[in-house]
């Protein structure tokens, strides 16, 4: 079993060293905060599940400021495909391999997350998956005025254009969300994020 | 810079994404493709829904097209991330009597659908287009002939030819796009395709005596191309009467009247460009080649088509969609950036143009014309990406001019919102 992965002896980091606020209010209270602003048509839980909140009443909390350490925390806990770890301690994602970028002129109100993503191995066929499963996450945790562009980490894999092209398209992803089995996928994947 | 105003959102709003809106060729209403499988009907009098198709696809529907000439009856052709499409019929109001011969013999090749009167209201399901591999992403229909594009993410283009009522065949798969085919358009006076890609390219296809191929590769963007349109047959005119121009001028509309239409095309790299067909050389001044008959034929059917001019940088995102006015001539353009961008084609002034004319006789049939941003909103869909933008006539009480026009806008919120231009 071991040997059919295509990294099977990956390095793991220790818990303790992985970055965290060390605030005292627990993660999953926050997230779930977040879960009821996603945009209900991008949910992978159930694509077809009546939509959640209306995004007209979330003007307020537009206003509220999320840094790199709140999207880390987000997509730190998701689980690898193959092995039975996260994407933090596994050094998939990264804390310094994510910025925020805010509006690109004063009248625009839509701000960028890009996060880059190490793959375990140059080779991991996986890596589209893995970098579907961050995206999904963020676009469903995020608040719709951020823009998600999730990218392979220059040099870390061969097949990195390709990837990333297909994380980028839109309709791709959203074709992707209403295919049942890479659903599933994902969704193992999202099932340890709190 | 004037904005564009906000006249309305289409009512009820979608509460999933919503592709792709199109107005019906005469009727004033349009139809919105939605992600939740069904495509919504909304008047452009009152702005609410009338009717909705549902039922056909087991996925998103990602987008539509109406019939064009269809009188008395309404087509609609739908095509869904399901790899199917599906064609829709419609008796349009005040035909039902008058076309009631017509109805029973549409009914009786159905399969008996005997009840009559308060089915005359509703979408009929036709038939089904199946063939592709996987998700359909774009279809138009031909304005000048009986056929059907399809295309996918499979890579291919399909053409269909209706040859009776609701009996398609298929005349030809195009599979040489190497990535997923996002768009195709027909050219609106001759039998050619344009195919924009997730290979960057746009392609021109045509038959060749009986096949259909590819007559012209045109690479230059760098990203997926989303939308690919072609100008309409008169759009010249957009650019003022013929009495009024200078020589320079009258040569140049010369000079695009034999090249036609043009095409304009959007991408993710945040580009709009618009490209022309090279005039061939006329046929007189190569006698020789008539001696080699066979490579006259292929020099006959390529087209060399070559970026003629690209609008203004506007969007600083994706570019998901351009709509090339049929009456004006302006063209506006949306994408993931949430802006709605109109332009307009003006003649350079008098000091530009002859500095253009110096450079040689070469670049004369670009370079006269200048494109200029002349209205913008931003955030017209709140945060949300905007997918598909269009023209409309507009039909409410508030018209103020004949043949005004609206903009329609169709965005990941589920709006689908009509803009009102002042320029």
């Amino acid at each position: 079993m071991e040997a059919d992965k295509d990294n099977a002896n990956p390095t793991i980091l220790n818990p303790s060293d992985l970055p965290s606020r060390r605030r005292s209010a627990p993660t999953a209270k926050r997230v779930g905060i977040f879960e009821a602003l996603a945009p209900a048509n991008i949910s992978p839980a159930d694509p077809l599940a009546p939509p959640v909140a209306s995004d007209s009443t979330l003007s307020d909390d537009e206003r509220e400021e999320i840094d790199e350490q709140e999207v880390y925390d987000l997509i730190s806990t998701i689980s690898d495909p193959e092995h039975p770890l996260s994407l933090g301690s596994l050094g998939v994602v990264t804390l310094d391999d994510i910025a925020i970028i805010p509006p690109a002129s004063p009248r625009s109100r839509i701000s960028s997350v890009r996060v880059l993503i190490t793959p375990t191995t140059s080779a991991c066929s996986l890596t589209t998956v893995i970098g579907l499963g961050v995206k999904v996450r963020l676009l469903n945790a995020l608040p719709p005025r951020f823009r998600v562009d999730v990218r392979i980490k220059e040099g870390t894999s061969r097949t990195a254009d390709e990837v990333n092209k297909q994380l980028g398209d839109k309709e791709r992803v959203a074709a992707a969300m209403e295919n049942r089995s890479l659903v599933n996928v994902v969704n193992n994947m999202l099932a340890t994020c709190a | 810079m004037p904005s564009l105003s906000l006249l309305a959102a289409a009512h009820p709003s979608c509460n999933a994404r919503t592709w792709l809106s199109t107005p019906h060729p005469h009727l004033p209403i349009i139809a919105t493709a939605c992600s939740d499988k069904t495509v919504r009907i909304y008047s452009l009098q009152n702005f609410q829904q009338q009717s909705t198709i549902s039922g056909g696809h087991k996925r998103s529907i990602r987008s539509c097209a109406w019939k064009p000439n269809s009188r008395g009856e309404s087509v609609l052709a739908t095509g869904s991330f399901d790899a199917s499409a599906g064609i829709w019929r419609r008796w349009e109001e005040g035909s039902g009597r008058a076309g009631r011969p017509e109805m029973d013999y549409t009914n009786g090749l159905a399969g008996g659908d005997g009840d009559e009167g308060d089915d005359e209201d509703e979408w009929r399901f036709a038939v089904i287009l199946d063939g592709h591999d996987s998700e359909i992403k774009s279809l138009s229909f031909s304005p000048i002939a009986p056929l059907l594009a399809t295309c996918s993410r499979d890579k291919s283009v399909w053409i269909w030819e209706e040859l009776e009522d609701d009996n398609f065949e298929t005349v030809a798969v195009l599979q040489e796009h190497e990535g997923d085919v996002k768009c195709v358009a027909w050219h609106p006076s001759e039998q050619m395709l344009a195919s924009g890609s997730y290979d960057d390219n746009i392609r021109m296809w045509k038959e060749d005596v009986d096949d259909w191929a590819c007559c012209a590769l045109l690479t230059g963007h760098e990203g997926t191309v989303w939308w690919v349109e072609f100008e309409d047959t008169n759009n010249i005119y957009a650019l003022g009467s013929s009495e009024t121009l200078n020589d320079e001028q009258r040569a140049y509309v010369d000079t695009r009247l034999k090249t036609g239409p043009r095409l304009m095309s959007c991408s993710d790299d945040m580009t709009i460009r618009v490209w022309r067909r090279v005039p061939k050389d006329k046929p007189e001044q190569q006698p020789n080649q008539l001696k080699a008959p066979s490579i006259w034929k292929n020099r006959a059917f390529e087209e060399e088509w070559v970026e003629d001019t690209r609008l203004p940088r506007a969007h600083e995102q994706p570019v998901f969609a351009v709509s090339w006015s049929r009456k004006t001539g302006k063209v506006v353009s949306a994408g993931s950036d949430g802006k709605i961008v109109v332009y307009e084609e003006r003649w350079k002034s008098g000091a530009d143009a002859l500095a253009t004319i110096g450079d040689g006789q070469i670049d004369r049939s670009a370079g006269l014309t200048e494109w200029v941003v002349v209205a913008e909103t931003v955030n017209a869909h709140d945060v949300f990406e905007i997918n598909h933008v269009v023209w409309a006539p507009r039909a409410d009480r508030g018209k103020r001019v004949d043949e005004e026009e609206v903009v329609v806008s169709t965005g990941d919120d589920g709006e689908v919102k009509v803009w009102v231009v002042d320029t």
